[in-house]
């Protein structure tokens, strides 16, 4: 359902989405029951003229059922949505799988500048691809992602690989994802970050073995040796 | 009662009416040049002298066609585009915030008719006496007194700031900026930053133009 509108294209996003949709169901229904019921009594015991109102101490067991049993519900709903949660959250946060790639993120206020391993699939190496505004991935494989800042707080969001991630100046944070469909998606900041916060897209181009590898060869510098460069490629200015 | 419900009922319903009645409206207009400049202000000023803790440089008084072009190239990708051109990339999406040609227009010519003033200069270790020899290159374009040359797309640097100078000369010289395919003006600013050795080369040349008048 939701994938109608944002489409799932990570090896996570499923997940996320299912995670999603728990607890909007589960938090769904019981908003409309409990509106419902309150809008029932509204209008079932409304002032009339000539009757008195009535005081309620809410004693009485069966007057009181009617909080300490949504109370027991709404505990062991609770339950169900933390146990799944943590299950995508282990799954997604806090394990890295074995990387194929690792391509570097950078943000500033208001570019993203990606830094793609060239040919020989490792980065600070004299062949790296540098691309502002546009990061390209190979589907199917495990990339490892490492986000930094030049300047304020930002983060990293993927809409369509449901993948959002703080970037913290003076840090590197570490993540991952694996695309399972081509195409072309949005990336966005998603941490205020200045006037031009808004100004901050970028594109992601998820490709086929074989497109990619062409992309890696159209972009490789013929002089480009596999020898590590003094100065990091893609550091801090 | 029954008669107030009916009433309120009716007002909420001619409330709904009127909201969906109404449209946005149609016609795009092009703001004018001193509400544009509002998106500039927090980098380059009130009054467009710029400011050093932000790279953000004087733009007060630059000539309409200068601003104009260097608008064009940013929103194009021409300047402003290289990962390692840290301000620029700040100042490319700014240059998008101008919806089209007309408004980018209407900036320029705001920014052109603000009065300029000479800035302070900032720079330690500068001779200009050995700035003055270097500069007799830049004069073929920017003009003996750095008034610029509109026939020859070189924009006025007399008055600008010292430190935006050897900063965008280091640029130019490291290829930062001047090297996309189609920035013409550019790639002829970069041979001419080739000529300045080192840093101690562009602090003495951009000494020599802080003694410039505006």
């Amino acid at each position: 359902m939701i994938s109608k509108y944002v489409p799932s294209v990570s090896s996570f996003s499923n997940d996320i989405d299912s995670l999603i949709w728990l607890v909007t169901v589960i938090v769904g229904f019981w908003f409309f029951l409990a509106e419902g019921v309150l809008l029932y009594l509204i209008i079932r015991y409304t002032a009339q003229d000539g009757v008195k109102a009535k005081y309620i101490a809410g004693e009485d067991p069966k007057e009181k059922r009617w909080v300490a049993w949504p109370h027991y519900l709404t505990l062991g709903f609770d339950v169900w949505i933390i146990v799944a949660a943590i299950q995508v959250w282990q799954n997604v946060k806090q394990t890295m799988p074995q990387a194929d790639e690792t391509v570097r993120v950078i943000a500033q206020q208001w570019a993203w500048t990606f830094v793609h391993p060239g040919a020989d699939g490792k980065l600070d190496t004299s062949d790296d691809i540098r691309l502002v505004d546009e990061l390209h991935v190979e589907k199917g494989k495990t990339y490892h992602f490492e986000l930094n800042s030049r300047d304020v707080l930002h983060s990293f969001s993927v809409p369509v690989f449901r993948l959002k991630q703080d970037i913290i100046p003076g840090r590197t944070i570490r993540g991952w994802f694996k695309a399972t469909q081509t195409g072309h998606y949005d990336i966005q900041c998603t941490e205020i970050c200045g006037i031009g916060h808004a100004l901050m897209p970028a594109r992601i181009i998820i490709e086929t073995t074989e497109d990619h590898a062409a992309w890696v060869m159209s972009k490789t510098p013929a002089s480009a040796s596999l020898t590590v460069p003094s100065t990091q490629v893609g550091g801090m200015p | 009662m029954h008669r107030m419900k009916k009433s309120h009922a009716a007002a909420l319903g001619l409330m709904l009416l009127v909201a969906s009645s109404c449209k946005p409206a149609g016609a795009k207009k092009t703001l004018p040049g001193h509400e544009l400049y509002a998106a500039c202000k927090s980098c380059h000023g009130a009054q467009g002298y710029g400011q050093q803790n932000i790279a953000a440089p004087a733009i007060a008084g630059l000539p309409v066609w200068y601003v104009e072009a260097q608008l064009v190239k940013y929103r194009s990708g021409i300047r402003g585009a290289h990962p390692d051109d840290y301000e620029g990339l700040r100042m490319r999406p700014m240059s998008q915030q101008m919806m089209d040609t007309g408004e980018v227009k209407a900036v320029a010519a705001y920014v052109a008719a603000m009065p300029p003033m000479k800035q302070p200069s900032t720079l330690q270790g500068g001779d200009a006496t050995a700035g003055s020899g270097a500069y007799a290159v830049c004069t073929a374009c920017h003009g003996p007194d750095g008034k610029g040359n509109q026939a020859l797309n070189a924009p006025p640097i007399a008055g600008q700031h010292d430190w935006y100078l050897v900063s965008q000369l280091k640029k130019f010289k490291s290829g930062i900026r001047g090297t996309h395919p189609k920035d013409i003006t550019g790639a002829q600013m970069r041979p001419m930053s080739m000529t300045l050795a080192d840093e101690q080369a562009m602090k003495n040349v951009v000494a020599h133009i802080s003694t410039l008048a505006k």
